[in-house]
């Protein structure tokens, strides 16, 4: 620690009246410190519990904090205070939380059961994982979901069991992903329309709560509508693509899933289908 | 009760009350069960007010009878919202920008469609994307934030990464070796395009054009009466305090991170720079919120309509604020062509406390304030604010002269009370650090303090006006002809440019 000190002795020699701990507080603390609960960082009440007594370990660990709480974004260094200010924010702390309970934490997401979070069919962008930033989480049931990204115009991957837990996400300012309530039964690993398909996302639609999404592929429009199967678990894509020119589309098998298709031939995991066909076409994944 | 009941008598007893003498603070409720964190606000056509929620929900208020309705759901994170001739919303999400329609009349949105999505995502949590803002002509402006090194990018990003920097793809994407990569990175960093630039919109977002770079978290964007784009920013790494700029086509406003995306740049990592010449490349701040004092995290501007608030600030620009129980004012000037400003706080020692994220004007004059908090500190749900139109005494115009300033308040003013006038300046230094303490700070010695024969326009003689000094200017003793007390008793004028 002797470097440290040593550069803020430096820096304190141009300092001149004492420190304000209550007026630097507020300059560099406020944004995430409150007095009794936790914000970004733990409430004062508890750094009382942490440090009363030991100004030393609070100045050493301002100026070179860790990451300790999982969860929780690590702090900055607050080496730019200077040690003298550090200890007149020490002080200041010691002395408001002094007494002070700190106010229980909810446990669990109060807003779960929010109409616009427990409403099925639900339409939710939100970080995803194993997806690109630009993802949706579409709920078409109680039973089926899938992940859908803008990002790329694609299908990521579905899932049976619940929706989403986005508490983690929410709670905060979206430093963590959502999670999957379910088990992925359905991974794709590219565009149906290929790999490197110049793809760019137009939106979506939303009818009875199902999302149908609009994106091209070169010069062809595409939307792309989801519904869940009437029975048993899985989806129903039903497609419609502007083209000039016979469509080939990939859908490699995959264990326990099947998919049947109302236009064309699904063959060695090639749809091939004439514009006509292309423009209607629905297939059905039923999920084991 | 008694919790309210305390903190009532703690309102009344530690602060001046003097903003509900001619303002009332109402509390709206918002919808049962949900997160009632404001990202955007703006008003119906229909003069509805249409509010964007945290987990996504798009709603609509009805100030006539206080009724919610349900429009769209499930954005991501939308922190800027324009509302549309037709009844359809531009809304900013943290992807995209959106326009959401209803087609077929029912009341609510059935068509999501991608106005402009042309711009990087690292998956940092940080990269908040903020506006539209629109001018005369149509186009819209938006800005993105950039990212924190509070945490690495997500293994998959959407668009092209930049390789200039000291941390590659992989040590920028991995959670293991952050903790070594992390400092490194950058404070905040720019890994992704177009992060930290203000990006300018065709009317119908077809075409875009990178417009202004530098920015950090700009939190705020809007045009003000006279047609300038101003953003706010918030005080953090090469940031002394929170600024706001008048931005212009091509300028540069302070943070490096976003140069990596400049067409041709080969300056290497802007963060290792000489700091001399990045200062010199930067545009000087057209106002600056003194940090722990006015604000500390700046947010929307607005403008205060014709009726809304005392005559002298239609027009005006007012600013939320997130960490400060109060709202800031804009009071603008312009030396040789040059536009800078005075801030000043507006309801602070009023109960509408913090958190003040998103403001817009209801067609009655109110002002409506959306609350968040994000993990940060804040608040939630809306606060209603309205002028009882009682004229109370207000600085209206600021006018920086050769040797001091020119006042002009709302009301005569009690001679007796120019002696207790103050004056200080101080300046910042530009560096990478978090936040920079006042530099150079000193107390203006006050030659003369002249009234005006109608007692409106106070003459204040301070000396010559130092460039890229901000100027303090305490009112706080200042009474009215009719002992009324000043409400937003201090003025911080940041002189760009001082008249000769």
């Amino acid at each position: 620690m002797k470097p440290i000190f040593l550069s803020l002795a430096a820096v304190l020699s141009v300092a001149s009246a004492a420190p304000d701990g209550k007026q630097l507080f507020t300059i560099h603390c406020t944004a995430c410190h409150m007095l009794d609960q936790m914000v970004v960082g733990p409430s004062l009440v508890e750094i009382r519990s942490l440090y009363n007594g030991k100004p030393d370990e609070f100045v050493k660990w301002s100026i070179a904090p860790q990451k300790k709480r999982p969860g929780a974004i690590e702090m900055p260094s607050q080496a730019h205070i200077g040690e003298e200010g550090l200890r007149a924010i020490y002080a200041h702390i010691m002395d408001v939380s002094k007494g002070v309970v700190a106010k229980k934490q909810e446990q669990g997401d109060p807003f779960a059961a929010s109409p616009t979070q427990t409403v099925r069919p639900q339409v939710q962008r939100i970080f995803m994982p194993n997806a690109s930033p630009a993802s949706i989480a579409v709920a078409l049931d109680d039973m089926n979901s899938l992940c859908w990204d803008a990002g790329n115009s694609r299908l990521r991957y579905a899932w049976t069991g619940g929706f989403i837990d986005g508490f983690a996400y929410w709670k905060g300012n979206g430093s963590s992903l959502a999670t999957v309530l379910g088990t992925v039964k359905y991974t794709e690993q590219a565009s149906p329309f290929g790999k490197d398909a110049a793809v760019k996302f137009l939106g979506y639609k939303v009818k009875g709560g199902l999302p149908i999404f609009r994106y091209s592929v070169g010069e062809q429009i595409v939307t792309e509508a989801y519904s869940p199967v009437s029975e048993g678990m899985g989806f129903v894509r039903s497609y419609a693509v502007v083209t000039k020119v016979p469509l080939v589309l990939d859908f490699p098998a995959q264990s326990g899933v099947s998919i049947t298709t109302d236009k064309g031939k699904l063959e060695g995991g090639k749809l091939i289908l004439t514009p006509a066909e292309a423009a209607a076409f629905t297939l059905t994944f039923s999920l084991k | 009760m008694k919790t309210a009941t305390f903190l009532t008598w703690i309102t009344l007893s530690a602060v001046s009350f003097g903003w509900t003498e001619h303002f009332t603070f109402e509390n709206i409720a918002t919808p049962p069960g949900m997160d009632p964190q404001v990202g955007a606000m703006d008003r119906m056509p229909d003069g509805r007010l249409a509010v964007a929620f945290h987990r996504g929900e798009v709603m609509f208020y009805n100030p006539a009878d206080g009724s919610w309705k349900l429009f769209a759901t499930g954005l991501q994170e939308p922190l800027g919202m324009l509302a549309e001739a037709d009844g359809s919303l531009l809304v900013m999400q943290r992807a995209e920008l959106t326009r959401l329609k209803d087609t077929d009349g029912d009341g609510s949105a059935d068509e999501y469609e991608t106005v402009f999505d042309d711009f990087g995502m690292s998956g940092n949590y940080h990269e908040f994307s903020y506006g539209p803002a629109r001018d005369a002509e149509g186009n819209l402006f938006i800005v993105l934030g950039i990212a924190s090194n509070g945490a690495p990018m997500a293994a998959e990003i959407r668009g092209e990464f930049s390789e200039i920097g000291q941390v590659d793809f992989k040590g920028m994407t991995t959670s293991e070796t952050w903790g070594k990569n992390r400092g490194p990175a950058g404070r905040m960093y720019a890994r992704v395009k177009w992060r930290g630039w203000v990006l300018k919109l065709s009317p119908d977002g077809k075409t875009m054009e990178p417009y202004a770079s530098g920015f950090r978290s700009p939190n705020g964007i809007g045009f003000d009466a006279k047609g300038r784009l101003l953003i706010t920013d918030n005080q953090g790494d090469w940031r002394p305090t929170s600024p706001l700029y008048d931005v212009r086509q091509g300028g540069f406003y302070g943070h490096p991170a976003s140069l990596v995306w400049k067409k041709g740049w080969n300056g290497g990592d802007p963060r290792l720079m000489d700091v001399a010449k990045l200062d010199a490349m930067q545009v000087t701040a057209a106002g600056y919120f003194p940090q722990g004092e006015l604000a500390n995290s700046p947010t929307w501007p607005v403008i205060i309509p014709k009726g809304a608030f005392s005559e002298g600030m239609a027009g005006q620009t007012v600013i939320g604020e997130m960490n400060q129980p109060n709202l800031v004012r804009v009071l603008d000037d312009e030396v040789d062509g040059v536009f800078q400003t005075a801030l000043v706080p507006m309801f602070d020692g009023s109960p509408l406390g913090i958190g003040n994220n998103r403001m817009v004007f209801g067609n009655d004059g109110s002002l409506y304030v959306g609350k968040t908090a994000l993990s940060w500190a804040g608040s939630k749900g809306m606060t209603k604010i309205k002028w009882n139109g009682k004229p109370f005494l207000s600085l209206e115009k600021i006018k920086a002269l050769p040797k001091g300033f020119a006042l002009r308040f709302s009301q005569p003013i009690d001679a007796n009370t120019l002696k207790t006038l103050s004056a200080k300046r101080h300046t910042y230094e530009y560096h990478q650090g978090y936040g920079a303490p006042k530099k150079n700070e000193e107390v203006l010695k006050i030659t003369g303090a002249k009234l005006s024969d109608d007692g409106m326009m106070v003459t204040l003689d301070v000396g010559a006006l130092e460039e890229k000094y901000l100027h303090l200017i305490d009112m706080t003793g200042l009474l009215s002809k009719e002992g009324g007390k000043i409400l937003g008793a201090k003025a911080w004028y940041h002189v760009v440019k001082a008249p000769k």
